[in-house]
């Protein structure tokens, strides 16, 4: 009997309960690492939150409800679409984070802002999302791009690192101008990252010997490498987002090589990528989100919890925790879930997070600021993935060379 | 009055007497009321992401299905469509409701270039040098980022129309006119030159009937069909991307075309709006979610299993029989032809029996 009762007693109090919740949609492409990241940092800041009661809404605590909606985007930008109406109009969410494919996040953001919903990006690196913010402030003033930096301040953060790299080499070869070989793969993101790197090295007193441009998905960098070998360079420029990361990383290490590789190595980030060079890529270092270091103080105790849940590190679209984060501090700031009020909020908001401290410009986009908003760069040491810039932080280690 | 008992006979003469005409009859008005019934934003997004598809799998049926030029970049159409009208209505500052049109004729003139330059491949290498068109256009798009807005596209386009329900309309509407309008053509005599150049080259060239014409003038009209759509696309989505031209959406029209039924027009149509819905619904469950393309190969695979010439065919040969004698079509339970009044069941058993005698 009392079961029954206690049955029907949930039973009535659950329409009421899911009511008090706050929906937030997480958008991205499931199937994939960059949504199941997506995913992941969302389910810890839900868990983080409503173990502590939830968000303060008024004076009212109100817990989290995460709605997992794959976009498909990677395959698909009408799926991308077809999935941010019905998280809005079917699932009625309040709230949407994640995203990762610009050109289905351009179409995603239209479809936001026709509903005028939040949309925190965590993934799209593009700048156009933040000129049509800028361009008509009333229509998509609700976009916020929590991660990446957008792309030209990507480019800074290169070279930045790449500064430091360059004095270590000069120090190390007794050179004043570094030659640096440009590998990039066949796609069109590195295009302009190319030409960029092409007018600015001059600049930085640095001799560009030559680009490169293997496919993808090559397995073989031979030619390249005996290239830039013969061409002496000293640094290695890498734009690889494909597998082909790996095979330059185990082909350095079993020719020997005396120069460094630095740049984007997307496979360089993945805990799994010193086993897949068959224990080669030495010194192959990338730029990156997340390690055990001080970028903020919650960076650490995230990166811990994260391994201990999902057995590997974070990528940077981790950072829908965050997001969530954001959004909670500008709740409780207003008092309120009034889209037009917290816009405002998040605007004038310096939130300490777990990939940064972040702030945002006129067009909602992350103000950069080494340090803050830049990232991290690693290098691989004796299979360890070690952080080492910016220099400044606590728990960064030093950069290694080769011996010569 | 008297117009009224007119559409009334030819309706029930001409529509009601055959279950596929009643079929569709039925869809059509069902398209048409469906907002008034339920204006669901989400089910109309759907909906008119299905129309628009729907116009482009027909597009791809005319040239693959009736005239045998199996198109494995159709895409290309759909894509310079797209950024046709969007780079022309973005650039140009001219009003989507004439850029639209202005990308059909793009995609026209491609189809024409792409049909001349395959007029003299057949078979399986007419499919593989279409699916390089594609490719060739994508690795235009990203050697000229400043033009064509590289690896993003081109966005901010502005919309033909606003609001959910206008957008089906306007999608659905256009659908049905571009599709009864290739049925038109593809039934007229130009569809039965069609069917020959498809059936035996040789021999139509033969009859005297200029092929290479023909084949160009439909590479130009089922391409301006396919650029229509693309361009639709865009301005619903507001965005013309490098996805538009992807080898996966000229895959996508393939599957499409062979599960509803090649050389019907409908038969494509037919499938996506089977298909196109069906995914979608599956991706709406979040443990189906990640299984949905299974799913979905499953079933393409099973219907083609089961009904090799495509899904209409196989429901139109279980509702519909043809008379031996003047080769109409007529309902199933008829005993005698609607036309011709030859005996129906009688003349198929008679064959079946000389069948067994053979």
């Amino acid at each position: 009997m009392r079961h029954t009762i206690l049955a029907i007693a949930l039973a009535v109090a659950a329409p009421f309960a899911a009511a008090q919740s706050i929906k937030i949609a997480v958008l991205g492409p499931m199937n994939f690492v960059q949504g199941e990241n997506h995913w992941a940092g969302a389910e810890m800041a839900r868990d983080e939150i409503n173990k502590a009661g939830g968000i303060s809404v008024g004076g009212k605590k109100r817990t989290i409800e995460l709605v997992k909606a794959d976009t498909n985007e990677i395959q698909s930008v009408p799926d991308a679409t077809n999935a941010v109406e019905r998280v809005i109009t079917r699932d009625k969410v309040d709230f949407l984070i994640g995203g990762f494919r610009s050109e289905a996040v351009l179409a995603m953001q239209e479809v936001a802002m026709d509903y005028k919903k939040m949309f925190l990006g965590a993934g799209a690196a593009d700048a156009k999302l933040g000129e049509n913010v800028e361009k008509n402030y009333d229509r998509y003033k609700y976009w916020f791009r929590i991660t990446p930096t957008k792309a030209p301040d990507l480019f800074r953060t290169l070279m930045a690192v790449l500064g430091d790299i360059g004095n270590q080499v000069r120090t190390s070869t007794r050179t004043d101008t570094p030659k640096v070989a440009i590998i990039a793969e066949k796609a069109a993101w590195t295009e302009a990252i190319v030409k960029g790197l092409q007018a600015t090295l001059p600049k930085m007193k640095m001799d560009v010997v030559g680009t490169w441009q293997p496919s993808a998905v090559a397995t073989d960098v031979t030619a390249e490498l005996s290239a830039i070998e013969r061409a002496n360079a000293d640094i290695v420029f890498t734009l690889l987002s494909g597998p082909v990361g790996i095979s330059l990383g185990r082909q350095m290490g079993e020719r020997n090589m005396k120069a460094v590789a630095f740049g984007i190595n997307v496979e360089g980030q993945k805990d799994e990528f010193w086993q897949a060079s068959a224990g080669k890529a030495n010194y192959v270092s990338t730029l990156d989100t997340y390690a055990e270091v001080e970028s903020t103080p919650k960076t650490i105790p995230f990166v811990q919890a994260f391994k201990k849940r999902y057995g590997k590190a974070p990528t940077y679209n981790a950072a829908t925790y965050d997001a969530i984060m954001i959004l909670k501090a500008a709740i409780e700031q207003t008092g309120g879930m009034d889209a037009d009020k917290l816009v405002p909020a998040i605007e004038k908001m310096e939130h300490v997070g777990t990939a940064g401290t972040d702030t945002f410009d006129k067009r909602h986009d992350l103000v950069w600021a080494v340090g803050k908003t830049s990232g991290i760069a690693v290098q691989w040491q004796d299979g360890k993935k070690v952080p080492f810039w910016p220099p400044n932080i606590k728990g960064m280690q030093p950069y290694k060379m080769p011996a010569r | 009055m008297y117009l009224l008992r007119r559409a009334w006979a030819e309706m029930r003469n001409e529509i009601l007497v055959l279950p596929s005409r009643t079929l569709v009859l039925v869809w059509v008005v069902g398209l048409l009321l469906l907002p008034l019934a339920y204006d669901d934003a989400y089910v109309l997004r759907i909906l008119t992401m299905t129309c628009i598809f729907a116009i482009f799998a027909a597009s791809w049926d005319l040239l693959a299905g009736y005239t045998g030029q199996v198109n494995f970049g159709h895409a290309l159409f759909f894509g310079a469509g797209a950024y046709g009208s969007a780079l022309a209505s973005l650039k140009l500052g001219v009003s989507p409701w004439l850029t639209i049109w202005l990308g059909a004729a793009v995609a026209a003139l491609f189809g024409y270039l792409s049909g001349y330059l395959c007029l003299r491949l057949r078979g399986s290498y007419l499919s593989l040098a279409t699916l390089a068109f594609p490719l060739i256009g994508l690795g235009l798009l990203f050697a000229f980022p400043d033009f064509s807005g590289g690896e993003l596209g081109v966005s901010g386009l502005q919309r033909l129309i606003v609001g959910p329900t206008a957008n089906y309309y306007l999608a659905c509407v256009s659908m049905l006119v571009v599709v009864f309008g290739l049925w038109l053509i593809a039934d007229s005599r130009f569809g039965i030159v069609l069917h020959a150049i498809r059936d035996d080259e040789v021999a139509a060239r033969a009859s005297g009937i200029n092929t290479p014409r023909y084949k160009l003038a439909v590479f130009a009209l089922s391409a301006a069909a396919a650029g229509f759509s693309g361009a639709l696309l865009a301005h619903y989505l507001r965005v013309a991307g490098p996805s538009t031209l992807e080898v996966a959406l000229s895959f996508q029209v393939v599957i499409w075309g062979i599960f509803g039924g090649v050389a019907t027009i409908y038969g494509p149509v037919v499938a996506v709006f089977i298909l196109y819905p069906l995914t979608e619904w599956l991706g709406s469950f979040r443990h189906f979610g990640e299984l949905r393309l299974l799913i979905f190969a499953v079933i393409v695979l099973l219907v083609l299993l089961f009904m090799p010439r495509g899904l209409t065919p196989w429901v139109r040969d279980r509702v519909e029989a043809q008379c031996p004698r003047c080769k109409q079509r007529n309902s199933v339970w008829r005993k005698i032809c609607r036309l011709c009044g030859a005996p129906l069941q009688a003349q198929v058993a008679r064959a079946e029996r000389l069948v067994g005698h053979q």
